[in-house]
């Protein structure tokens, strides 16, 4: 439950010093790419915040999110949002169970009504009157409109929740749709990615702590700090990509040279996300630094985009020529994806009706 | 600082962008010279490459004063051989680097002690004299 001290009073209780607040805000500056005079007020805003109640939602997922952020390591700065957060609900990680597990879950709603964080992970499946998950005995559909009512707002991550990913790909069979489908009248934050990267929940959770308002978003509704830039325009490979020297395949000389991956199929040019400057496992590496393409599982639809392995398709087979309409590229499917993904909720509907 | 074995081109390669951050940092020396305005420039926002980054370093260097800070793992703090130039490194998990700032101004505000801190500091030294018969 959320506690009524401010977190620097609960804090500096157990002995954490402003400094560490202000190291941890200098590392979220970092992240959201603001500028470093901002760590200053974030460091301020977070001491002065209360302990933001969090309700985090799965339905249609994998837990391949909740894995991301809370990937084991030793106590760090990364770690510090769980001490600014009181996580209230989560199937994973709650102690409770049955009856309990969902008394913790009306009793945050309750407690915190018009302040509460959503976090959701998963899509919400529609067809058949939503049967195809349930939990505590009622949809999801049920579980989200009845969960979201009363919340500040909803940060939709990974890709089922925010695009309906895996379990919304052709033939959809379940009626699964994002949640932007469902909740219409709450801002909306979407962090997309097959999961997405951690810092980039992290990161959204500490700007509204510190700043009590929604960072800059894209057309996806994709904070622009992190989804700002397409995966090709940071890749360190590009050099490569405007000599025009592809690998073939994986196993060529090209692929051992560490040339563009372009040619057997990268989605980088297409995929907006921060995986080639923040990579993963704590900077270690990213997908195209360990000699794979992007499959492109931040945008919209990336199950369906014509096979992994498969170029983007070219105007005339030249890669090169290719290259200046990326970005209109990307932005374009993601306007078309998002007026698809509408739709499909509405169709959904009347066919369930 | 991590490489790919695959693929070392870039990173051992200095792109010049060493002398863009240089140029900058003798901008920002110069406010807070004239005009004592600080500014900080976030390294990690940068495309560096792990050649720009050690040229950048020695170019700098290291001055009279060092600190080293342990606040959810470990974190340095020098001044270079500018004075008023700071280099600031927190680290994050398993010690790597989480982010990495120059700081132009008189003392980076993480080495000033906040004042919530002396008040809890005096509040727990009166229960120690009260609690603790030396």
């Amino acid at each position: 439950m959320s506690d009524k001290k401010t977190l620097g009073e609960m804090l500096t209780e157990r002995g954490v010093s402003r400094r560490t607040f202000l190291k941890y805000a200098s590392y979220t500056a970092s992240i959201m790419a603001l500028p470093p005079t901002a760590a200053t007020a974030i460091a301020q805003g977070i001491a002065n915040a209360r302990r933001q109640s969090v309700i985090w939602l799965s339905f249609q997922e994998c837990t391949g999110c909740t894995e991301s952020i809370t990937r084991a390591h030793t106590p760090s700065i990364e770690d510090l949002i769980f001490d600014f957060i009181s996580l209230d609900y989560h199937h994973t990680l709650q102690n409770a169970s049955g009856h309990a597990a969902e008394a913790a879950r009306e009793a945050a709603m309750k407690e915190n009504a018009g302040e509460y964080i959503v976090v959701v992970d998963g899509s919400v499946p529609l067809k058949d009157d939503g049967i195809y998950s349930t939990i505590a005995g009622i949809t999801n559909l049920q579980m989200l409109e009845e969960t979201c009512k009363d919340a500040f707002a909803v940060i939709a991550v990974g890709s089922c929740a925010t695009f309906g990913g895996i379990p919304g790909a052709n033939p959809n069979p379940t009626g699964a749709v994002p949640i932007s489908d469902i909740i219409t009248d709450k801002p909306i934050i979407n962090i997309s990615g097959c999961p997405p990267i951690p810092e980039a929940m992290t990161g959204v959770i500490s700007y509204l702590l510190s700043f009590g308002s929604i960072p800059e978003l894209d057309h996806l509704g994709r904070p622009k700090a992190f989804f700002g830039e397409a995966i090709h325009d940071r890749c360190y490979r590009r050099p490569f990509y405007e000599r025009g020297m592809f690998a073939k395949s994986f196993d060529d000389e090209g692929a051992r040279q560490g040339w563009c991956l372009f040619e057997v199929g990268c989605k980088g040019p297409v995929a907006y996300n921060a995986c080639a400057t923040l990579k993963w496992n704590g900077g270690v590496s990213f997908p195209i630094q360990s000699g794979h393409g992007c499959l492109g599982c931040s945008e919209p639809n990336f199950w369906d985009m014509g096979g992994f392995y498969k170029p983007l398709s070219t105007a005339k087979g030249d890669p090169l020529k290719w290259a200046g309409g990326a970005a209109v590229a990307g932005a374009a499917i993601g306007l078309a994806s998002a007026a698809v993904a509408r739709k499909k909720r509405n169709d959904i509907l009347k066919e369930g009706n | 600082m991590q490489r790919d074995s695959a693929a070392p081109c870039l990173s051992e390669r200095a792109t010049g962008m060493a002398l863009s951050v240089l140029t900058e940092i003798h901008q920002l020396l110069k406010a807070l010279s004239e005009a004592g305005q600080s500014g900080s420039i976030d390294l990690r926002s940068l495309p560096l490459s792990d050649a720009d980054r050690e040229q950048l370093e020695n170019v700098l260097g290291r001055g009279e004063l060092q600190a080293q800070l342990n606040l959810a793992g470990e974190s340095e703090v020098w001044e270079t051989t500018y004075p008023g130039v700071w280099w600031i490194r927190h680290k994050g998990a398993g010690g790597k680097i989480a982010t990495e700032q120059i700081s132009v101004c008189r003392i980076p505000e993480i080495l000033i002690t906040h004042p919530a801190d002396i008040e809890a500091a005096a509040a727990r030294l009166k229960q120690e004299l009260e609690t603790t018969h030396v």
